[in-house]
């Protein structure tokens, strides 16, 4: 069970490799929309393939005993990281039918599951620190927030990239302008959510709800540029581009939470690395 | 009534300043920037790390400015203070007016439609269509107010009201917060517990230095760690026993993630280890020796005088070619004079010695295992889960829901027709309106395909 999941998450990385240059390519070739219905039809296909490797690879976790949600280190986190952005990025195409946004979008998940592709996969029992009810729950909002982040970069560099000259009240970069907002405000709420979720769990095992970890801090540290974001909107002279520069700013720091915390600062998520 | 001080005044510009968002934007941006640089210098370190690490010039620039323990020194709980002030100041100067906005009676806004966004033209008269339509705008959005605005029969409804209070919701939240972590940090307190396995104690080293009294004991019955096959640790686990009075009254078993709370206070598994607590050692005396026992922290009675006892033991010490081995510091107390702290080293191992009247030597260092508690009394903790519970339910209020308002102007169109006219207003979420006014109108263009 466990190889088959590991094949599977083979598969799908290239399946998101291929479905970034299919929506690519419809985007940019004007005359061939079918190329971006495939990358659509394969994007499906591989998130459903994604979904059986996550759940066998928890069953098999259970068939040899480790006992335990595939949400423990920093491969199955980069698994789930990828699987919440092909998952938010679908979502976003189902409401808008905007292609494009999936050639900025999943290489995003693409590069996740590569990362993800160079580490160990074998499957260990947890530390005593991690067995917690309030892991799975803890790791599910953070990773569906990152994702929102992740996916707002993505529609802020597709803006800035496409935005050159363009009337900022082109009705298409309205439209990005507010997706971008939107998925902001789905990241802010979670990653809220992420935080609240992590300190009573804290709170439990190591006897306070927060004690400035790196980890701790750097979280805040991305809530705080995202608060500061939201508010930007009721300020003169704060949309479009700008929020867009923004957007990408908080993303860098959310991936320092993620990656560079446990890379160049020590603390308590040292279990993550 | 807004409660401001007059305009113009420099009272006035200051309540102005404070209940800007461009304050709440430049605190939050500067609360982020000083918690990256506390998470780039190391926290509460001693002087000499900072000294090693910043040169002489560098620590005193560090130890200035508290950056060595930063987020309680006194510029960053400034800024904290700062932002909940603008919180305060910002909330109370719109709150007025979004209550006003919020008790508006609808019989005002019959005559206030926003500019059409949708409209269509229908066969029959407005008073033909005016049923239908006030059902079509009862089950969009809610009840309907009717009224006249001259010929024009106009149909009025809104919802969601309510949702402009989420953001003060957010706000206080974060009040609520803040007023947890002061009351834990005024009225709570937290400290640590080494205890040996079947050693008894009633009181905690304090984190920031001094002991206090827990009010009851208790008692470390076992210490167990159990491993996974591949080495690594599976639970660590102490088996506790309270005791009040002498008396047992409750057992319970920490492990991590597994807390165990007795009046209110809260005790962790922690940490674990190995103590030594007897040394058994050769005690030299004017070239006579004689082998004593030496309880940890406890003065035992010397042949021939005074007294000892260990103060600390390290198993093994690694000091370069010079000594490999046990390590012991033994406090000794002579008959006369004053005490001493003494060295002592493996009987029979070669080190250049200091002459001394008095010297032991390692024969044998017993050791137990100790649990390490982590303890805590946090009575501001609750307050915190009811602000995180206030603050995500605010934002899911403050972002998902508007306060939308809809008008159909029925208006004749001459030649026994009927112009209905679709506008709203919304305060936030403009597209979501959008989409809801279109609804309506196909709706109302349907229901006439259907009625002929």
């Amino acid at each position: 069970m466990e190889a088959l999941s590991n094949n599977l998450l083979v598969a799908v990385t290239f399946a998101y490799l291929l479905a970034s240059v299919g929506y690519l390519a419809g985007w940019v070739i004007k005359k061939a929309p079918v190329l971006g219905l495939a990358a659509s039809v394969l994007t499906w296909a591989a998130l459903i393939a994604h979904t059986a490797a996550i759940i066998l690879r928890w069953l098999a976790s259970y068939e040899i005993g480790a006992d335990h949600a595939p949400f423990s280190n920093l491969f199955e986190s980069l698994v789930f990281f990828g699987w919440t952005l092909a998952l938010l990025y679908l979502i976003i195409e189902l409401k808008t039918k905007l292609r494009p946004i999936g050639a900025f979008a999943m290489p995003l998940a693409f590069f996740a599951m590569l990362y993800a592709l160079k580490l160990d996969p074998a499957i260990k029992p947890l530390l005593p620190a991690l067995k917690s009810n309030w892991l799975i729950a803890h790791v599910i909002t953070c990773f569906l927030g990152y994702a929102g982040f992740g996916v707002s970069a993505a529609l802020s560099l597709m803006y800035l990239v496409t935005g050159k000259g363009q009337s900022p009240d082109d009705r298409r970069f309205l439209v990005l302008d507010e997706l971008i907002y939107q998925t902001v405000v789905v990241g802010f709420i979670l990653l809220t959510a992420g935080i609240v979720t992590g300190s009573i769990w804290a709170n439990s095992a190591w006897g306070t709800y927060w004690s400035w970890d790196p980890k701790e801090t750097w979280s805040l540290i991305t809530w705080l540029v995202y608060a500061a974001l939201l508010h930007s909107r009721y300020m003169r002279g704060w949309q479009g581009a700008r929020v867009a520069v923004f957007s990408l700013v908080g993303f860098v720091c959310v991936l320092f939470t993620y990656f560079g915390v446990n890379l160049l600062l020590s603390g308590l998520h040292s279990y993550a690395r | 009534m807004k409660p401001t001080p007059k305009p113009g005044g420099a009272g006035q510009r200051f309540w102005d300043f404070f209940a800007s968002v461009k304050l709440s934007f430049v605190l939050l941006l500067s609360l982020a920037l000083a918690s990256v640089l506390g998470t780039l210098l190391p926290q509460k370190e001693h002087v000499s790390v900072y000294v090693q690490q910043f040169g002489e010039a560098g620590a005193r620039l560090i130890l200035g400015l508290r950056l060595d323990d930063m987020y309680h020194a006194p510029w960053f709980l400034l800024l904290l203070a700062l932002l909940a002030a603008n919180l305060v100041i910002c909330s109370l100067n719109r709150l007025p007016l979004t209550l006003k906005l919020m008790a508006k009676e609808p019989a005002e806004e019959i005559k206030r439609a926003r500019p059409a966004q949708a409209g269509l033209t229908l066969a029959g008269t407005p008073a033909d269509h005016l049923a239908r339509a006030e059902a079509a705008l009862r089950q969009a959005v809610g009840p309907v107010t009717q009224g006249q605005d001259g010929p024009t029969q106009v149909l009025y409804a809104e919802k969601g009201a309510w949702s402009r209070l989420g953001v003060y919701v957010v706000h206080l939240s974060v009040l609520v917060i803040m007023s947890g972590a002061v009351v834990g940090n005024l009225w709570g307190f937290a400290g640590f517990i080494n205890l040996n396995q079947g050693s008894t104690t009633d009181h905690l080293d304090l984190d920031n230095g001094g002991q206090i009294p827990l009010g009851f004991a208790l008692r470390l019955d076992q210490f167990t760690v159990e491993f996974h096959p591949d080495g690594m640790p599976k639970e660590y686990r102490s088996d506790i026993t309270f005791l009040e009075n002498g008396q047992e009254v409750d057992k319970v078993v920490l492990m991590v993630n597994h807390p165990a709370q007795r009046h209110g206070i809260d005790f962790y598994q922690a940490s674990y280890g190995q103590s030594v607590t007897r040394l058994r050692a050769n005690f030299i005396q004017d070239g006579q020796t004689q082998v004593v026992a030496l309880a940890h922290g406890q003065w035992t009675d010397l042949p021939g005088g005074g007294k000892a006892l260990l103060i600390e033991a390290r198993p093994e010490v690694n000091m370069g070619g010079m000594y490999q081995g046990p390590v012991a510091r033994v406090g000794y107390q002579p008959p006369q004079g004053e005490p001493m702290a003494l060295t002592a080293f493996q009987a029979g191992a070669k080190i250049p010695m200091r002459g001394g009247p008095v010297s032991f030597e390692i024969l044998e260092l017993e050791s137990t295992p100790y649990s390490g508690i982590q303890v805590k009394y946090d009575p501001g903790v609750w307050l915190i889960w009811v602000g995180c519970t206030l603050m995500v339910a605010g934002f899911v209020v403050a972002f998902y829901f508007a306060h939308r308002k809809v008008w159909l102007r029925l208006t004749p169109a001459g030649k026994g027709r009927c112009r209905i006219e679709i506008a709203g207003s919304t305060n936030k979420n403009r597209l979501g309106l959008t989409r809801l006014l279109e609804r309506l109108s196909a709706r109302l263009a349907a229901g006439v395909a259907q009625g002929e």
